[in-house]
């Protein structure tokens, strides 16, 4: 099973390609000014990405089997974020894309902008922030650690997955109401395959090598203010991604009256703000989604209310 | 006096193939005489290249499974219909305007392959990082990437060993295919890992072993990895053809006749 993220030239619209490689040449300076900040250290910063490099290529050969011919392999972004920063693990996969583009034609020389805006800034940058965001999140400790490494692997590849689409969705070269489902869900898969190795293999550096782990993994203590906003951002992009499977059949209870024929009993609500989760003005996907973002914003306000009521009345 | 390979000036080659690159994806779609005549001439190009004009078009088919991604647009456009009825019980419909995207973009992509080919043929990946560098690539991408070229086969190597050793411990059942072989799926992704984390730890030793071969031999800074060692002379004269491609893809782009 071999994911679907390098764009060839020809896909996107040139005006995309030379806006996402804008994109990429931004952050990926802000990336090589972060590394250059470190002063000597930065030389040997720069040798161990060059191995990096070279390791990320050699371990995408460690293929699984999964069932009937078919097998996942490792892409590796967030696992390098992890171990060599995400800053660092950024470059290094701009690296590898580019090699891969230059060396094997997987992905278009127009579209490399495209291809290491999707895996190595959204996939690698970001997927790290996530990974040590549920970290600190959950308290650092080493299973902490890994549970974010393991989400922000599966999320990488998915959000890799959806801005390739809707890439191609701008570009006019794919619908993306028939592409953003077909992609997620064929990435799905792949993504937990990325997600389990990256443990296993985060988790096998932890026990080998306590000093690179511990060198990778965040100790910082996390305020909780912090700690309720990295929440609050795995909650709502968890409820987005799931919203786009929201299926669209009636709830076990609909279902019975319908069958049984006393769904037209029902009283409707005395008012609906959000009736089956649909957003006046955005239609489909993007509706669900965001009424799902809300019901996040909602039931936290909902908490931070009870929570200063009942510190209330402790006080008193 | 002769140059190595991997030191030749790929700067002219990389300014054309990008140009030429750009210049097919600004064709307007279904300019299918401009993208014959393109075709062509990368053809042309490659055959100068020593690579037969059969084996540079099956190599540009490495883009193929990419086209799945446009090819619900040829059924689901209703606009230009050239074919509407029923395939077994289901409705189908072919739209002109939605088979004329998928073929765009699966040619571009095909032709952009065939040109990437040609550069990476003509110049070994040494060059053109050197090149790039020439070309202000940031010296920690330029220094990363000449090690990454310079190390992957070692780790390469390293990990077939690895895989080889993973399947020298791993019976495979009697009439099972070695697929099914191991454990659950978790259980396999786990050894999966493992030897993804045992290589990682390989790389890092070996990157410390290179900063010490580097310090050792009074190197401070940057490795100047991938540097271009001789600069080509006819440079301008390169991007200057390169440039007259470019412009005659599109003025050929927007005067020739489209379907």
């Amino acid at each position: 099973m071999r994911p679907l993220l390098h764009i060839p030239d020809g896909f996107l619209a040139p005006q995309m390609a030379l806006a996402l490689w804008v994109a990429t040449a931004v952050v990926i300076g802000i990336a090589l000014r972060r590394i250059g900040q470190r002063g000597p250290a930065a030389a040997s910063q720069t040798i161990l990405m060059g191995l990096s490099g070279a390791f990320i290529f050699a371990a995408q050969m460690f293929n699984f089997p999964v069932a009937a011919g078919t097998s996942g392999h490792l892409l590796g972004g967030v696992l390098a974020g992890f171990l060599l920063g995400p800053w660092a693990g950024s470059v290094v996969m701009a690296t590898v894309i580019g090699i891969q583009a230059l060396l094997f034609q997987d992905g278009g020389l127009l579209a490399l902008g495209a291809n290491i805006f999707n895996m190595g800034v959204i996939g690698t940058l970001g997927g790290t922030l996530v990974a040590r965001g549920i970290a600190a999140t959950f308290g650092n400790a080493r299973r902490s650690t890994l549970f974010g490494v393991g989400v922000a692997a599966w999320l990488s590849v998915m959000a890799a997955a959806g801005f390739t689409t809707l890439q191609l969705g701008l570009s006019g070269t794919t619908d993306v109401s028939i592409g953003l489902p077909a992609m997620l869900g064929t990435h799905v898969l792949i993504g937990l395959g990325e997600a389990l190795i990256s443990v296993a293999a985060i988790s096998f550096i932890a026990v080998s090598a306590p000093e690179i782990f511990a060198k990778s993994a965040p100790t910082a203590p996390t305020s909780p203010r912090r700690r309720v906003a990295a929440g609050l951002i795995i909650t709502a992009a968890t409820v987005s991604l799931a919203s786009l499977f929201a299926s669209t059949s009636p709830d076990g209870l609909e279902k019975v009256a319908t069958d049984l024929g006393f769904i037209t009993t029902s009283q409707a609500a005395p008012f609906e703000l959000f009736a089956d989760y649909s957003i006046p003005g955005f239609d489909g996907v993007a509706g669900t989604a965001l009424a799902g973002v809300i019901g996040v914003l909602v039931v936290l306000l909902v908490i931070v209310l009870l929570n200063r009521l009942a510190s209330a009345r402790k006080g008193s | 006096m002769l140059q190595r390979s991997s030191q030749r000036d790929a700067r002219g080659a990389i300014v054309a193939a990008l140009l030429t690159i750009l210049g097919i994806a600004l064709l307007p779609a279904g300019s299918y005489v401009t993208y014959a005549l393109v075709w062509l001439a990368v053809a042309t190009a490659g055959a100068a290249s020593g690579y037969a004009p059969l084996t540079l078009a099956r190599r540009g088919l490495i883009a193929l499974p990419f086209t799945l991604a446009a090819l619900p647009l040829i059924f689901i456009r209703g606009d230009e219909l050239i074919w509407s009825g029923a395939l077994g019980s289901a409705q189908l419909s072919i739209s002109g305007a939605g088979l004329r995207i998928f073929l765009t973009a699966a040619v571009k992509s095909w032709i952009s392959v065939q040109v990437g080919t040609i550069l990476v043929r003509r110049y070994p990946i040494e060059s053109i990082v050197g090149s790039l560098r020439a070309l202000k690539l940031p010296d920690a991408i330029a220094t990363g990437a000449g090690l990454t070229v310079r190390y992957v086969e070692l780790l390469r190597g390293e990990a077939s060993r690895m895989l080889r050793a993973r399947s020298a411990r791993s019976a495979s059942p009697v009439g099972e295919t070695r697929e099914r072989i191991g454990g659950t799926i978790p259980w396999r992704a786990k050894v999966t890992g493992n030897l993804a984390g045992a290589l990682f730890l390989r790389a890092y030793a070996r990157a410390g072993r290179v900063e010490e071969a580097a310090t050792a031999r009074g190197a401070s800074g940057s490795l100047s990895l991938g540097s271009l060692i001789q600069p080509d002379a006819r440079l301008f004269m390169k991007v200057a053809l390169a440039i007259g491609a470019f412009v005659a893809i599109t003025a050929a782009g927007a005067l020739l006749p489209r379907v």
